[in-house]
């Protein structure tokens, strides 16, 4: 769980951001100007911001060197596709871009990377009776360790970054086996009844209709 | 072409200069040899009657004629000789005649050696005795070979001087053509900043200026193309970026939808955004229909009562209820299609709202012979820096785009085309923190006066 603020004019955007990390469990606050960065950054400190090029009052570029050496990690959001603009918010010193429109998954695989460069990204996962040490890479049901494949515990890493999210068959398939694996969507399901079983997740991982699966971990 | 034009007026002049040689040249090999035959000829009359006297007197007075003769032969030879001529006399037979034929001069070439041969016979009564008399003039001609050998030499090195002065001069005149053809080649490259410097008055500077303003125009022609292009670029990149602030948030939402079942206060609010969105991009989409029909339109002008038109807009404007709008007709009618004149003030009065106008004069009044039509508000103002690209279109004051003061962007840039098809003129003008006043004159007698009904 990280604090993120989103710097982002178009309301709707910044909603949207705001509503999509919160529902992996990060912590937000949105700004609509360049202005409103450093008021917010007065009252509270970040993990991470999230940054529009073209604000009102002062936009992206000129927020990132106001920032100076606050060492906050930067993403751009940018709507423009200009190599220019990316290699400049790049060489000012952002952590990654993100360009608009964007994917749920692309953000937070974008969000997830940064956090986790920074130190900043959660290092165990936990709900009812079962915690993952997400360093460690070991997952425990009541306190005592339980067996793993590399492709469940691949599958259930995803869940836990992409909580509240449903991730389709093909997604999973791809995460867990990578993309060569020409493998059946039906290998998912066997995965994930098995992990449904071990962990006692019947009603945590919920099958989506015509979708995939979602684990579902409500704050 | 230089190198034609060097061989051709080098290869005639060489003609001339070895023709005019050869001429020379024979010219005094000629009188050479014909100074000597005549100086030969009178020689050899000299000896001949000088030997035919010495003859008759040793005729009286000799023993031994034969010897005698003999005697006096070989004085005349050994004194003769010294000036390189051979004499020979030989006596002739009756059959051969006393004919007393003249004196037979000739130029005779002979193993490498030149000579002047006379051939003739001894005066009355000597006629029987031939005097042949060669004269070797080989030397003569070899002094007379070395002057043509001098001549020769001075012409090479005239041809030689000639080639080089020729060059030179011929590069002078070429090198304008050579510098045009390198500047040409640079116009090609893309390079239409380069010009020629032209010096003096002649053809190729003329040449020069004629090719100089032929690049002034392709440069002009292309900044114009580049221009235009530009500008459509830009427009391009505008409804790209206009476009994809919408499509984000609808494809948001909708993933956000699909993926995060949201509770269904969450799901409302996510349609709400949904709908506004795709509402923006139609009003986009048909801002830019309207804008690409009335491209070259002429609009159909028809009478339109002031009054019944400024109560249409009041009617349209009801909902900005914090905006004082003042309508003042002070002409009856206008002439002009009426849904566009309409669509125009309400863009103009919708502007003046946005700006944070509170009080908003639309104004219908005469100037001299044209009506005008005028909104006037008191709100933010536009800087004089965006005054002069206000109507073009997604042409915003507030660099952020911030929609949620404006539209697309092309409110203005529609006034300007319904302006434009009226054949009206538009104006802006503008003062930062005190208000702004846009003006349609709408040309020629098309209102009607008060005073006329």
């Amino acid at each position: 769980m990280a604090k993120i603020l989103i710097v982002e004019d178009e309301k709707a955007i910044n909603n949207l951001i705001r509503k999509n990390l919160e529902a992996v469990g990060h912590d937000c606050v949105s700004v609509f100007d360049g202005e409103a960065v450093f008021d917010a950054l007065e009252k509270q400190e970040f993990d991470l911001i999230l940054l529009d090029i073209m604000l009102p009052k002062l936009d992206g570029f000129e927020v990132i060197e106001h920032l100076g050496d606050a060492e906050i990690p930067v993403i751009f959001l940018t709507a423009r596709g200009s190599v220019d603009d990316r290699v400049r918010g790049l060489k000012l010193g952002a952590d990654d871009y993100i360009t608009k429109p964007f994917h749920i998954l692309e953000l937070q695989a974008r969000v997830e990377a940064v956090l986790r460069r920074a130190q900043k990204a959660d290092k165990s996962f936990e709900l009812g009776d079962v915690r993952v040490d997400l360093s460690g890479r070991k997952v425990y049901f009541k306190g005592r360790a339980v067996d793993f494949t590399p492709q469940e515990y691949a599958l259930i890493e995803a869940f836990i970054r992409n909580r509240n999210i449903a991730l389709s068959r093909d997604k999973l398939l791809e995460i867990a086996w990578g993309y060569e694996f020409g493998g059946d969507t039906r290998t998912v399901d066997a995965h994930i009844s098995r992990i449904r079983k071990k962990l006692q997740w019947e009603n945590v991982i919920k099958t989506v209709y015509k979708l995939g699966y979602r684990l579902e971990a409500k704050k | 072409m230089k190198l034609k034009t060097f061989l051709a007026t080098y290869l005639l002049f060489l003609a001339v200069l070895f023709a005019c040689f050869a001429i020379v040249s024979a010219f005094l090999v000629d009188t050479q040899v014909n100074m000597h035959m005549e100086r030969s000829a009178a020689e050899y009359q000299r000896i001949a009657v000088s030997l035919s006297r010495d003859i008759l007197v040793l005729h009286g007075i000799s023993q031994n004629l034969v010897e005698d003769i003999n005697a006096l032969l070989n004085s005349y030879m050994e004194h003769y000789a010294r000036a390189d001529v051979t004499l020979a006399l030989t006596v002739l037979s009756p059959e051969e005649g006393h004919a007393n034929i003249g004196a037979l001069v000739s130029f005779v070439r002979h193993g490498g050696e030149y000579f002047i041969e006379v051939n003739g016979v001894l005066p009355e009564p000597f006629g029987f005795f031939r005097l042949d008399y060669l004269l070797n003039i080989t030397d003569a001609m070899a002094a007379m070979n070395r002057i043509q050998n001098i001549l020769l030499f001075v012409c090479m090195g005239f041809a030689a001087l000639t080639a080089l002065i020729l060059y030179v001069i011929l590069n002078r005149i070429f090198r304008p053509l050579g510098f045009v053809s390198r500047v040409s080649r640079k116009i090609a490259g893309g390079d239409y900043d380069e010009r020629i410097a032209v010096r003096g008055k002649n053809e190729l500077a003329a040449m020069a200026e004629d090719f100089n303003s032929m690049a002034d125009e392709i440069q002009a022609q292309m900044q114009i193309l580049k221009d235009e292009a530009d500008a459509k670029q830009q427009f391009v990149d505008n409804i790209a970026h206009e476009l994809r602030t919408p499509l984000t948030s609808i494809f948001g939402y909708a993933e956000y939808m699909q993926k995060i079942a949201p509770v269904d206060a969450e799901m409302i609010e996510s349609m709400q955004y949904i709908m506004d969105e795709a509402g923006h991009m139609q009003n986009i989409s048909n801002s830019l229909l309207t804008l690409a029909t009335l491209r070259g339109y002429e609009a159909a002008r028809a009478e339109i009562p002031v009054g019944q038109l400024f109560e249409d807009i009041r009617h349209s404007l009801r909902s900005l209820k914090n905006v004082n709008f003042v309508f003042v007709a002070e002409i009856d009618t206008i002439f002009g299609q009426e849904d566009l004149i309409k669509s125009l003030l309400l863009n103009l009065c919708t502007n003046a709202a946005n700006a944070g106008g509170t009080a908003v004069t639309v104004r219908a009044a005469p100037r001299g012979e044209n009506a005008v039509l005028s909104v006037t508000d008191n709100g933010c103002g536009i800087p004089k820096e965006s005054l002069a690209k206000i109507f073009e279109p997604f042409e915003r004051v507030d660099k952020a785009r911030n929609r949620q003061a404006g539209g697309a962007g092309l409110g203005l840039t529609l006034c300007a085309r319904i302006a434009e098809a009226h054949g009206a003129v538009i104006q802006m003008e503008s003062t930062v923190g005190i208000g702004t006043r846009v003006e349609v004159i709408l040309e020629g007698k098309n209102y009607e006066d008060w005073g006329n009904h």
